[in-house]
């Protein structure tokens, strides 16, 4: 699904963002991606969505190589990926189903399949109810749902996530876990940067530890590893 | 692209456009005002044009005679005209005949004879009609040179003149409307770039959701160009109105002066204006949409 090989980023003031990253994250994969603040954890995101190119290397995404895409085919790559922040980035004057409905119309959904769809997602992370209230009547872990919903309103292929608990105290954090995992179960990739020893742990889910730009630790079932 | 993604498009231009009422104010009187005096000009040159053009084709030259000529020395002068190759026709228009015309073509404006205290200060004349306009100038200065003769004139000594005048008012008339081009351009770009800039945490998140760059673009070209068309509209009203008003003055107080007819001619510059406003407002959005969303 995704796959990066020698993969470097430097930046143009000259510092190493990464340096010949090299690993595979198959279909179905659930991996937290953690390291230190300033190790590259979010550059190696934002090169799986394109925000940033590599300067070295190839990076494979959904089977499309992300370092030769033309600037028009970058939506066609973003359709496929599911991204959610840690500051949720909700626009605040429209409704909760605006918010999520807005992902589908940007890519010209009927009307009819929008609502269904909407519905469903909205269903799946618990907050039908709230369809009509506006993000700033919400707490933050609804906030962070309705992202979530947001994020896999298009079905994508990947979900990636920021820190998405790195706002919500611990109970929120494991909520928005569980609909993470149930996201996953259904067969979508999630890829997810976190600082949350708690829930690393717990969830032994693949570890990719990141220091320095390189890949130091990729463990199957793994932990957390550092000290908060 | 979906009927109701254009209207979403739509919606989204005129919200923006109601949630800064003063910006789009400001945009819209500034391309209404640019274009009212590109109309303004575009009027006078072509009414200008159309004067000379009117005056060219004029195959007459007005003979001029000196004061005081017996009626024998004025019969010579015909006679000697009418012998010039080209010529159609020579009639005499005397002097009290020149004057009772030119009451005729003053309508209601009799009051300037008063200050003439009954004296008749026109000449007697000859007119003399040629047959091809090209003919006329060689023949205009035959006559001139004839004895007894104070001038000739024809059709393009004022043609020539107001060729000059026409090139003037259209010289001083790009350099200003040159200026106030610029001026809506900035202006209009200056309210999508408040617009982008409003908007730019939702222009993120479309561009994380794979809206195509164009798909984000659209209200803010749509913005710019309701703003341009908006602008050129309340122009072309006001110039329509305004043209009305000279013709109607026109024709009641100077109507032997050529203006062109209001219609279709207005319309023609309604439609120009039109374009070139919603011309500038596209442009306008544009500049903005580079410069500030890198979209």
């Amino acid at each position: 699904m995704i796959n990066f090989s020698g993969i470097s980023k430097v930046y143009d003031n000259g510092c190493i963002a990464l340096s010949d990253i090299t690993v595979d994250i198959p279909k179905g994969d659930f991996v937290f991606v953690v390291g230190p603040s300033g190790a590259g954890k979010s550059t190696f995101i934002k090169l799986i969505f394109r925000e940033e190119l590599p300067t070295a290397g190839k990076l494979i995404v959904n089977g499309r190589n992300v370092g030769e895409l033309k600037p028009v085919e970058v939506p066609y790559l973003r359709r496929n990926l599911g991204i959610v922040f840690q500051d949720y980035r909700l626009l605040p004057n429209k409704t909760v189903y605006e918010n999520v409905a807005f992902a589908m119309q940007v890519i010209e959904v009927s009307d009819r399949e929008m609502k269904k769809r909407v519905s469903q997602v909205l269903d799946l992370v618990g907050l039908r109810h709230k369809a009509k209230c506006c993000p700033l009547e919400l707490s933050g872990g609804e906030q962070q749902r309705i992202a979530i919903a947001r994020a896999i309103v298009n079905n994508p292929v990947v979900v990636i996530a920021d820190e998405p608990t790195g706002n919500l105290d611990p109970d929120t954090s494991w909520e928005i876990m569980k609909i993470f995992s149930r996201i996953n179960k259904g067969g979508t990739t999630i890829l997810m940067v976190t600082h949350d020893k708690t829930v690393v742990d717990a969830m032994k889910k693949r570890v990719i530890a990141i220091e320095n730009g390189k890949i130091v630790r990729d463990e199957v079932k793994g932990v957390y590893g550092y000290e908060n | 692209m979906k009927i109701r993604t254009f209207e979403y498009f739509i919606k989204e231009a005129v919200g923006s456009l109601r949630r800064n009422p003063i910006m789009s104010l400001a945009s819209i009187s500034t391309v209404a005002l640019s274009l009212l005096i590109l109309g303004i000009f575009l009027i006078m040159v072509l009414n200008l044009n159309n004067m000379a053009s009117n005056l060219e084709s004029q195959v007459q030259i007005s003979v001029y005679l000196q004061d005081g000529l017996s009626d024998v020395e004025t019969r010579e002068i015909g006679t000697r005209i009418t012998k010039l190759s080209g010529v159609n026709s020579v009639m005499f228009v005397g002097k009290e005949e020149a004057l009772s015309r030119f009451k005729q073509r003053l309508g209601e404006q009799q009051s300037i004879l008063k200050a003439l205290d009954d004296s008749n200060p026109l000449p007697n004349a000859f007119e003399v009609k040629m047959d091809k306009p090209e003919g006329v100038k060689p023949v205009a200065q035959a006559i001139a040179q004839l004895k007894g003769v104070e001038n000739a004139k024809f059709g393009q000594e004022i043609v020539e003149q107001l060729f000059a005048l026409t090139k003037m008012v259209r010289i001083f008339g790009v350099v200003l409307i040159g200026f106030l081009a610029l001026a809506a351009l900035f202006i209009i770009s200056n309210t999508i770039r408040l617009t982008v800039f409003a908007r730019r945490k939702e222009i993120g998140i479309m561009k994380y959701v794979g809206a195509t760059d164009w798909f984000i673009r659209w209200p803010f070209l749509l913005e710019g160009i309701i703003l341009g068309f908006g602008g050129a509209l309340v122009a072309v009203l006001l110039l329509g109105e305004l043209y009305g008003a000279l013709i109607q003055q026109v024709y009641e107080s100077l109507a032997f002066l050529p203006l062109i007819p209001q219609y279709p001619f207005i319309t023609t510059i309604g439609i120009v204006l039109l374009v070139i406003g919603t011309g500038i407002g596209a442009l306008g959005s544009n500049i903005s949409l580079r410069k500030f969303m890198q979209v």
